[in-house]
C-alpha cells in the first residue's frame, strides 16, 4: 500500500487535483444555488412585505406580476399546506407574515418546485426591472459591465459608510436637498444600513422641516402618489416615509423601521392614528424592545382602539410583570381605557336608545347606559388625575347637553379643554358639536377647522374630479352653519 | 501509530519552524501593526458621526471599517506569506539542508503548508481579538458573530493561500509569486465576471465568440469564488431577516478545504521535478 | 573496501531558456567514494562540483546516468537519506534560534525525538566544540561558529557519509585549521567525506583521493601518491651569471628567481643528486642547498585544467 502511494505519487496527485477540482465545480454549483436563493428568498420577503402594507391593488409593476408568479406556485408547494390563510393576503405573504416563518419561506426560496421562478426572478434582476431586487448583491454583480460598487469587492459597506459621514457632513451645512441623493446613493451601497434609513428619516421629517413654516393651503400641490395635498413640510413627511418604506422593503425583519415608521412619522408628525397603528402593530409582531408596545397601546387608544389598546396594556403588566412601565404607567392607561370603553358603550346605548321604536327596550336600555356611566364616572373619580378630571368635566357637559343646558355644557367643555390639554382637540370638536346641534352660530376660527378637517382643501394640480368633490362637500359643510 | 509519526511528525517541524520563522518578518509585522491600527483607530472615527443622533452606527461604522480591514491587510499578509515561504527558504539556501535530510518532497510542502496556516492563523487572531475587545468595550455584549465572520474570513485565505502557494513553489524570489498572489486575489474576487463574458460573448453568434463563452462557463464553474465569502461582511451586522447562515457556512468551509487541496496537488505538481 | 558512491555515465544538462543555449554542466561522470575516505572533489568555479553533489542528495536531477548510494539506486528514499550528512556551501542558518535549537529542529527531522535527540545534540556540539556557545542565538555566532553549527547540523543524525560543500571558505586560517583537524576527526571514527573545494591546500593536506573536474569532465581521479609523482630536485646556488645560466638551461636546468648572483634551479627528474653537486662543482657555483621536491596539488590542478583548456581552445 505504502510502496504503492510512493510509486505512483505524481499520478496520485494528479488524481487527487482533478477531483478536487471536481468537487469544487459540485460545490461552486451547490452555492451558486444557495445565493440565487438568497437572493430570490430576501426579494420574496420584500415582496410580501409590499403586498401585506404597501401595495396597491391594480400594480402592474414586474415585482407585483412575478409575486403573483411565486403565490400561486406556492399553493402547490406541499409543506405550506394547512398553513392559515390571512385575509386579504396571498398564502405565501400570510406565512411571510410571521418571521418565525422564515425558515419555510428560505424552503420554498430553494426548493427546486420553484426553479423556473428563482430563473424568472434572476433575468429580471439582472435587467435591473425588479424594484426590490436592485440592492442584491448577487444579482448586481449578474448585472455586469463595469460597475463601479463592484469595484469594491465585498467591501461596499465601508464605501456606504464614509457616504453617510458625507451625508452628515451636508447635514451640518443645511444642505438638506444633497443630503437626499446621497442617502438613497448610500443605501444602495448598504442596502442593511439600517441605521441610514432611521436617521435619515428623522432628518427628513424633523430636522429638516423644523425651521419651514406651514404651506398655505392654496399654494400646496397634490401628490397623485400619495393623494394628498402637500406642503413643503409635508412633502419632507413623505420622503421620510418613503425613505423608510425603502428600508422596510429590504430588512422586513427589522422592528426599529416599522416602529420609526408608525410613531416617529405617522403619530408624531401626521398625526394619523390608523397607519400608526398599523405599523406599530408589526413592529411589536417582530423581536422587539421593551418600549415599543407603549407607543402601540397608546395610538390605539388615540385611534379610538380602546378594546385593543386595553388588552395589549393588560398583556404587557402579565409579560413583564415588575417592570418600571407594567408597575408605574400600565395601570393608569388600564384605567383610562376601562372608563372610555364604558363611556363609549354608554353613548351607543344612548344613541341606540333614541332611534330604537319599542320604548320598553329603550328604557332599559338607558337604564343600563346609566349603570355605565356611573361605572365611568368612579373610574375616572378612581383616576384621579387632570385626565380622570377633565373625562369628568366631560361627562358633566354631555349630562347638561341631555338636559338642554347647551351653554353651560359648552362652557364646562371650554374649561376642561384648557386645564387637561391632551383631550383639547376632542373637547374642541365636541364644543362644535353641541354649537351645531343648539344653533349657536361658530365662530370663524371653527368654520375653518371643520372645513379642513372633511378633506375640502384646494390646492394646485389636483385632479378636476377631485376638485370638484370636494368643493361639493365644503358647499354641504357650510350649508350646515347657522 | 509510528507510522502516522514519522509521516507527519517532519511536517509537523516543518510547520513549526516556518512559522516561528515566519512570524518575524518586518513586512508582515508592518501589515499587521498596520491593520491593528486602523482596527483601533475605527474607534475614533465615530466622532466624524453625528454625536447628537443617538443611533447605533457608530458601532455599524466599526464593525464596517474592522471587517474590511481584517480582509484587506489580511488578504495582504496571507498572500505575502504565502509566496514568499518557500523561495526565500530557497534564497537563504535551508531549503538544501532541508530536503537532503529524510525528508520528502510531498513532506517538506505540507510543513510549509501547514507553517503558513499557522502564521495566517495567529494573524486573523491577532486582529479578530483586538476587534472583539473593542466591540466587547463599546457595546458590553458579546459580538459572537464577529467570530463567525473571522472564520469565514480564514476560509476565504485558505483559498488565497494555497493557489499563491502553488505559484510560489515556481519561483526563485518572493517579488513575483506575491504579485501573482495579489492577482489571484483580484481575480478570484471577480469571478462572476465570467459570467458576464459568457452572456455577452452568445449575442453575436459567430464562432469565436461562441468558443470564447463556452470557456468562460468552463472557468465559471470551476475556477474558486471569492465573492462566495462576502457574506462575512454581512453576518457581522447580524440583520434578522438574513437567510439562515447555518446553511451557508458549513458549504463554505468545505468548498474552500476542496480548493485549498486542489492548490496542494498544484504546488506538489510543481515542486515534484523542481531543481532547487 | 566497499564502495558508498558510485556514479555511472551521470549527464547533466541545463536546458537553457529562448534566447540562451543549453549548458552541459556534468558530462559522463563516473565517481566512486569508498568507504572510510576523504574524498576530494575539485574544480575551478563552476565546473560541476555543487551540481554533482546536488545530483547525489536528490535536489537535482540527473538528464542521465545512474547514482548509487550505499548500494541503493532508490537515493530518495529516507532509509538512504539517513546516513547522509549535508553542508551547503553558504548556508544561511535562523538568527533568531538557538545553537541547539538548530540542532534539535535538524534532529527532529531525522526523525530524532526526546531523550535520544538530546543525547544527538550533546554530542554533536562536543563533537564540534560549541558546548560552550549552545544556549546563545545564532546573531551572536562568529563565522566560523555558524560554520561549526553548519557541521553539526550535518552529523546529527550520526551520518555513514558526510558531504561537504566548501567547507572552509570564508574562514580565517585558524578556524580552518579547526575545521580541519575535525575532518580527520571524524575520517577516525569512520564516517566517509566527500569534500568539495577549490581550496586546494586544505584537501591535499587531509584528502586520501581527488579527483578533479573542469568543466563538467573529469580529468583525473586517484590518491595523492598516485597524482603527484613527478618529483624534481631544487637547489638554491651562489654566483650565478648569464653565461652560466645559458648553459645551464641547455641541460635542462630551470633557472628561477635569480637576484644578483644567487640563484634557483629546478632539475629535471633524469638528474640525481650527484649530477646536481658535479655540476655545481664544474661551474664553480657555490652550493646553498639542495633539496628534493614534490609536485604540489595546485601545481597538478593548474597543469591539468591548463592543458584542458587548451585543448579546448585547439578543438574550437
Amino acid at each position: 500500500m505504502l510502496d504503492f502511494i510512493k510509486k505512483n505519487q505524481t499520478a496520485l496527485m494528479i488524481l487527487v487535483l482533478i477531483l478536487s477540482l471536481t468537487a469544487g465545480t459540485v460545490l461552486n454549483h451547490k452555492i451558486r444555488h444557495l445565493r440565487e436563493s438568497e437572493a430570490f428568498y430576501r426579494w420574496i420577503l420584500a415582496a410580501a412585505v409590499n403586498e401585506r402594507l404597501f401595495q396597491d391593488d391594480d400594480d402592474q409593476s414586474e415585482d407585483a406580476l412575478l409575486f403573483e408568479r411565486c403565490t400561486a406556485l406556492a399553493e402547490n408547494y406541499a409543506p405550506f399546506d394547512n398553513s392559515p390563510r390571512e385575509a386579504g393576503l396571498s398564502l405565501l405573504g400570510s406565512i411571510a407574515q410571521n418571521y418565525e416563518d422564515d425558515k419555510r419561506i428560505w424552503s420554498f426560496a430553494e426548493s427546486s418546485l420553484a426553479k423556473e421562478e428563482r430563473i424568472a426572478f434572476l433575468t429580471l434582476a439582472k435587467g435591473q426591472k425588479l424594484q426590490f431586487a436592485t440592492d442584491i448583491e448577487y444579482a448586481e454583480a449578474q448585472a455586469g459591465g463595469v460597475n463601479v460598487f463592484n469595484l469594491f469587492f465585498g467591501f461596499r459597506k465601508v464605501a456606504a459608510n464614509l457616504v453617510w459621514l458625507e451625508v452628515d457632513r451636508y447635514w451640518h451645512q443645511g444642505n438638506v436637498y444633497r443630503m437626499q441623493t446621497l442617502m438613497r446613493t448610500c443605501v444602495a451601497l448598504d442596502p442593511q444600513f439600517i441605521e441610514a434609513y432611521l436617521v435619515g428619516a428623522w432628518h427628513l421629517s424633523y430636522n429638516a422641516t423644523a425651521q419651514l413654516p406651514d404651506t398655505p393651503w392654496p399654494q400646496r400641490e397634490w401628490n397623485a402618489r400619495h393623494e394628498q395635498c402637500l406642503g413643503e413640510k409635508e412633502r419632507f413627511y413623505y420622503h421620510g416615509i418613503d425613505f423608510l418604506r425603502e428600508g422596510i422593503r429590504r430588512n422586513p425583519r427589522n422592528y426599529k423601521l416599522y416602529f420609526d415608521l408608525g410613531f416617529g412619522i405617522y403619530k408624531q408628525k401626521l398625526e394619523d392614528y390608523p397607519n400608526a397603528v398599523k405599523y406599530l402593530a408589526e413592529a411589536i409582531r417582530l423581536p422587539h424592545d421593551r418600549w415599543v408596545p407603549r407607543q402601540l397601546f397608546i395610538c390605539q387608544e388615540l385611534n379610538g382602539q380602546y378594546g385593543d389598546a386595553l388588552e395589549g396594556w393588560k398583556d404587557y403588566v402579565d409579560r413583564y410583570p415588575g417592570s418600571m412601565t407594567a408597575v408605574e404607567v400600565a395601570p393608569r392607561f388600564i384605567m383610562r381605557n376601562e372608563g372610555l370603553l364604558f363611556e363609549t358603550e354608554a353613548r351607543l346605548l344612548l344613541k341606540n336608545a333614541k332611534s330604537t321604536a319599542n320604548p320598553g327596550e329603550a328604557e332599559q336600555m338607558r337604564s343600563q347606559a346609566a349603570a355605565l356611566w356611573e361605572k365611568a364616572r368612579d373610574t375616572w373619580n378612581a383616576l384621579d388625575d387632570p385626565y380622570g378630571e377633565g373625562r369628568k368635566l366631560m361627562m358633566d357637559a354631555l349630562e347638561l347637553r341631555e338636559e338642554g343646558r347647551y351653554l353651560e355644557a359648552i362652557a364646562t367643555l371650554d374649561k376642561a379643554r384648557w386645564d387637561t390639554g391632551a383631550l383639547f382637540t376632542e373637547f374642541s370638536a365636541l364644543i362644535m358639536e353641541i354649537k351645531q346641534e343648539a344653533a349657536i352660530p361658530l365662530s370663524v376660527s371653527e368654520k375653518k377647522a371643520l372645513l379642513r378637517e372633511s378633506e375640502v382643501g384646494l390646492c394646485s394640480g389636483m385632479p378636476e374630479e377631485e376638485r370638484q368633490r370636494r368643493m361639493k362637500s365644503a358647499e354641504t359643510i357650510e350649508s350646515s352653519f347657522h | 501509530m509510528n507510522y502516522l509519526s514519522s509521516a507527519f511528525g517532519g511536517p509537523w517541524c516543518v510547520a513549526v519552524y516556518t512559522y516561528r520563522e515566519g512570524i518575524r518578518r518586518k513586512l508582515l509585522i508592518g501589515f499587521l501593526i498596520l491593520s491593528l491600527l486602523v482596527i483601533f483607530g475605527s474607534s475614533f472615527i465615530t466622532s466624524f458621526v453625528d454625536p447628537t443622533a443617538e443611533t447605533d452606527i457608530d458601532l455599524k461604522l466599526i464593525k464596517d471599517i474592522c471587517v474590511t480591514a481584517i480582509a484587506i491587510f489580511g488578504a495582504l499578509i496571507t498572500v505575502y506569506i504565502s509566496a514568499s515561504v518557500i523561495p526565500a527558504e530557497v534564497e537563504t539556501k535551508v531549503i538544501y539542508t532541508v530536503l537532503s535530510k529524510p525528508v520528502s518532497r510531498v513532506q517538506y510542502l505540507l510543513g510549509k503548508f501547514l507553517g503558513i496556516q499557522l502564521i495566517i492563523i495567529v494573524n486573523l487572531l491577532l486582529m479578530g481579538g483586538l476587534f472583539f475587545m473593542a466591540l466587547y468595550i463599546r457595546q458590553g455584549i458579546m459580538p459572537t458573530l464577529l467570530l463567525w465572520s473571522i472564520f469565514l474570513t480564514y476560509f476565504e485565505f485558505l483559498i488565497i493561500s494555497a493557489f499563491t502557494f502553488a505559484v510560489s513553489c515556481a519561483a526563485t524570489s518572493p517579488l513575483v509569486p506575491t504579485l501573482q498572489g495579489l492577482f489571484i486575489y483580484i481575480t478570484a474576487n471577480l469571478t462572476e465576471y465570467l459570467k458576464d463574458v459568457e452572456h455577452r460573448a452568445g449575442q453575436t453568434g459567430q464562432f469565436l465568440d461562441e468558443a470564447i463563452g463556452k470557456i468562460a462557463t468552463a472557468l465559471y464553474s470551476i475556477l474558486p469564488n471569492l465573492q462566495n465569502f462576502s457574506i462575512k461582511m454581512q453576518i457581522v451586522n447580524g440583520q434578522p431577516n438574513d437567510p439562515p447562515t447555518d446553511v451557508m457556512i458549513p458549504w463554505l468551509v468545505l468548498y474552500s478545504l476542496v480548493y485549498a487541496v486542489a492548490g496542494f496537488a498544484c504546488a506538489y505538481l510543481v515542486f515534484r521535478r523542481k531543481e532547487v | 573496501m566497499t564502495t558508498v558512491i558510485r556514479t555511472t555515465a551521470l549527464n547533466k544538462i541545463y536546458e537553457g531558456s529562448l534566447r540562451s543555449q543549453d549548458v552541459h554542466a556534468l558530462k559522463d561522470l563516473n565517481l566512486e567514494i569508498r568507504e572510510g575516505e576523504i574524498f576530494g572533489y575539485l574544480g575551478p568555479n563552476g565546473s560541476g562540483k555543487t551540481t554533482t553533489i546536488k545530483m547525489l542528495l536528490g535536489l537535482l536531477f540527473p538528464t542521465s546516468g545512474k547514482i548509487e548510494i550505499l548500494g541503493s539506486e532508490a537515493i530518495e528514499s529516507a532509509k538512504i537519506k539517513r546516513n547522509i550528512g549535508y553542508l551547503p556551501e553558504g548556508a544561511y542558518y535562523p538568527d533568531f534560534l538557538r545553537g541547539e535549537e538548530i540542532l534539535s529542529y535538524y534532529g527532529r527531522l531525522y526523525g530524532l525525538r526526546g531523550a535520544e535527540l538530546n543525547k544527538r545534540v550533546d554530542e554533536t556540539l562536543e563533537l564540534v566544540g560549541m558546548q560552550h556557545a549552545r544556549k546563545r542565538f545564532l546573531r551572536g555566532y562568529s563565522k566560523g561558529m555558524r560554520q561549526r553549527i553548519g557541521l553539526a547540523q550535518a552529523l546529527i543524525s550520526d551520518p555513514k557519509i558526510l558531504i561537504l560543500d566548501e567547507p572552509t571558505t570564508g574562514l580565517d586560517p585558524i578556524a580552518r585549521k579547526d575545521i580541519r583537524d575535525l575532518l580527520v576527526e571524524l575520517r577516525k571514527r569512520g564516517i566517509t567525506l566527500l569534500i568539495s573545494s577549490h581550496e586546494l591546500l586544505e584537501v591535499e593536506l587531509i584528502s586520501d583521493r581527488v579527483a578533479i573536474l573542469f568543466e563538467g569532465v573529469m580529468q583525473t581521479l586517484g590518491t595523492m601518491d598516485e597524482l603527484l609523482t613527478q618529483r624534481e630536485l631544487s637547489m638554491t646556488v651562489e654566483h650565478m651569471t648569464d653565461e652560466i645560466a645559458a648553459s645551464l638551461e641547455e641541460k635542462g636546468i630551470v633557472v628561477e628567481d635569480r637576484t644578483g648572483i644567487r640563484a634557483l634551479l629546478r632539475l629535471p627528474q633524469k638528474l640525481s643528486t650527484y649530477d646536481a653537486i658535479e655540476l655545481c662543482q664544474a661551474r664553480k657555483l657555490n652550493l646553498l642547498s639542495i633539496s628534493p621536491r614534490r609536485e604540489t596539488l595546485e601545481e597538478l590542478f593548474v597543469r591539468i585544467v591548463g592543458s584542458a583548456s587548451e585543448s579546448r581552445e585547439v578543438a574550437q
